[in-house]
């Protein structure tokens, strides 16, 4: 479990962090989301002791990181797969690991196994591809069988094949009762992986919750309304209160009444309806809905910044 | 579910004789790990035996018992070693931080050891050792072939002369705490070429500046550098002016172990 406790973080006048707090609890994959430069990886650096706080703690089964003696057996972490030292063979790195924190010899053929490396295991880690560094940053996190997994944007820069590996094994390490979490600026991924959501954006936290309780808290789904009538039953529907607007083709697009409410009043006044259709927000929508006013770097225009987060 | 919670509180705290093998071993690992560690280091000694080879056939072609000669059988035996042994090595030293930093593994390093006093007693440790061990093969071949050569004219020193035995084993020292130094400044600048240049001013420069300094001053100041202490140790007979030789062995010591405190200040208190 991994505890974050009124996290401020300043650099000189940039504040990176502010006044964060939130539990990631085990037994689920809990996303970290934010737009770039949220301050995700900053919380997750202050996390592991890298950082210091300018206030706030961060504690992981309890504990501040840098308390922890031999810590691998606590919380393993993938910041940054490419912070390795290419004149390394894999073994190498991960035998390092693994002797740092008295992990026993044999472990680390165990994970590279687990990993697929095993092949490719007296290789200098300079001509590794990406994916294949990630495996390699995810085995030295495996290693010392840590209740507590922490991963920085573990899918950037893979192929669909490496996306899949690692989303099944997030997605095994909590059911096997881990602690998960894990960060990314992409909501699509995240919405295929977590359980549980952090959003967070410009350093603030804008929502803590269960990824399919985003979308239905959140006010901006409407119900698509066909009807003969269309023009009567908007007269009803606004008078009602509900905000209609007509769509391109003809429909109704009602916002602030649900369904059934719609296709009660609707035959209570006699009004045919055709078609009656709840479109719950996308995670997707639901997500730029909350960071749109916290994005670090604006786009110029509304094309562009489409564009930029994806 | 809890499980992280309670096997967070259930592992067990690990002795002090498993914390200080596990940081050994770690920095051990990634020591030997290196393949340009042991290029670098086969080139240093290359080179420098060469190098030994030409100075002493140098100073055994010129005639015997000058007085005052500033190059004694003793001293010619680490002519090139002062600067061959000592420079490549202590990059070496400077690369075990720097490297680190511009790989990004310094956060690896920190994560699996997140007690960064203990980061740096580890480097300090492993470093240290391994660079005495060169530096103590490398003094006493170059002052073996040096004397080997030296024998020819009959001018060559034995082991068992008064004062060689310590000026040869300080001369191995000298590439440890030079090493050590340059460990603690790549810590503290974090960049290679950065510290790889303070340690060549803190190693030749400051010396190099006292050196054309006019007379009292020169080795007033000059016997706080490293290269002047280093000249003192590494011969039979005292220089005047200078430190004794217990006292400039602790200039020697001193410098390595100032840079190593402010290091583990810096590094303790620094964000990664």
């Amino acid at each position: 479990m991994i505890e974050v406790k009124r996290i401020t973080k300043r650099y000189g006048p940039v504040t990176a962090v502010d006044d964060l707090s939130f539990t990631v609890r085990p037994g689920h994959v809990t996303g970290f989301l934010g737009p770039n430069g949220a301050g995700k990886t900053t919380t997750m650096r202050i996390i592991l002791g890298l950082d210091a706080p300018t206030s706030g703690t961060a504690l992981v089964g309890g504990r501040r990181y840098r308390t922890v003696v031999r810590p691998l057996r606590l919380l393993g972490s993938l910041l940054d797969a490419t912070a390795v030292h290419g004149g390394r063979t894999a073994y190498d790195h991960l035998l390092s690991v693994a002797l740092s924190n008295g992990i026993r010899r044999g472990r680390v053929a165990q994970v590279l196994e687990l990993t697929g490396l095993d092949s490719v295991s007296s290789r200098r880690v300079r001509g590794f591809s990406l994916g294949m560094k990630q495996r390699l940053g995810i085995a030295a996190a495996l290693l010392g069988e840590p209740p507590v997994l922490m991963f920085d944007e573990p899918v950037n820069g893979l192929d669909a094949d490496g996306v899949r590996w690692i989303r099944l094994l997030l997605r095994r390490l909590a059911a096997d009762g881990h602690t998960v979490f894990v960060s990314s600026h992409l909501m699509s991924e995240m919405a295929q992986t977590a359980d549980h959501l952090i959003v967070i954006g410009r350093g603030r936290l804008l929502a803590d919750t269960p990824t399919d309780r985003l979308t239905t808290s959140s006010s901006r789904g409407d119900v698509l309304v066909r009807s003969p009538q269309a023009s009567q039953l908007a007269g009803l529907l606004a008078a009602r209160g509900a905000a209609v607007t007509v769509t391109d083709d003809g429909g109704l697009a009602v916002a602030g009444l649900a369904a059934p409410a719609i296709a009660d009043l609707a035959a209570a006044h006699g009004v045919p309806v055709h078609e009656l259709m709840p479109r719950p927000l996308s995670l997707e929508q639901a997500y730029l809905d909350l960071t749109g006013t916290s994005t670090e770097y604006h786009a110029a225009s509304a094309d562009g910044k489409a564009e930029a987060d994806r | 579910m809890t499980a992280a919670g309670i096997r967070a509180a259930e592992v067990p705290e690990p002795a002090m004789v498993a914390r200080v093998r596990d940081v050994l071993a770690y920095e051990w690992i990634k020591l030997r790990s290196i393949r340009s560690n042991y290029v670098t280091a086969l080139v240093a000694a290359v080179v420098t035996l060469g190098a030994t080879v030409v100075v002493a056939h140098a100073l055994a072609s010129t005639p015997a018992h000058q007085p005052a000669a500033p190059v004694t059988s003793l001293t010619a035996s680490f002519l090139p070693y002062a600067e061959y042994a000592v420079l490549p090595i202590s990059v070496l030293g400077v690369l075990q931080f720097t490297s680190e930093y511009s790989t990004g593994l310094i956060r690896t390093t920190l994560a699996a050891v997140p007690q960064r006093w203990a980061v740096l007693a580890g480097k300090v440790a492993v470093v240290g050792a391994a660079a005495l061990v060169a530096g103590e093969a490398l003094a006493f071949a170059c002052f073996f072939l040096t004397q080997a050569i030296l024998s020819g004219r009959h001018r060559g020193l034995s082991l068992d002369t008064p004062g060689v035995p310590g000026a040869v084993l300080a001369g191995g020292f000298l590439v440890c705490a030079c090493t050590l130094m340059a460990l603690g400044l790549g810590a503290i600048i974090r960049h290679t070429a950065g510290a790889i240049t303070a340690t060549v001013a803190a190693i030749y420069g400051v010396a190099g500046l006292c050196f054309v300094l006019p007379a009292p001053w020169k080795t007033d100041i000059g016997r706080f550098t490293m290269a002047f202490a280093a000249s003192q140790v590494l011969a039979r007979h005292s220089q005047h002016g200078l430190f004794s030789p217990g006292a400039s062995m602790l200039v020697l010591i001193a410098w390595p172990a100032v840079t190593l405190l402010v290091a583990g200040l810096v590094l303790a208190r620094n964000d990664a």
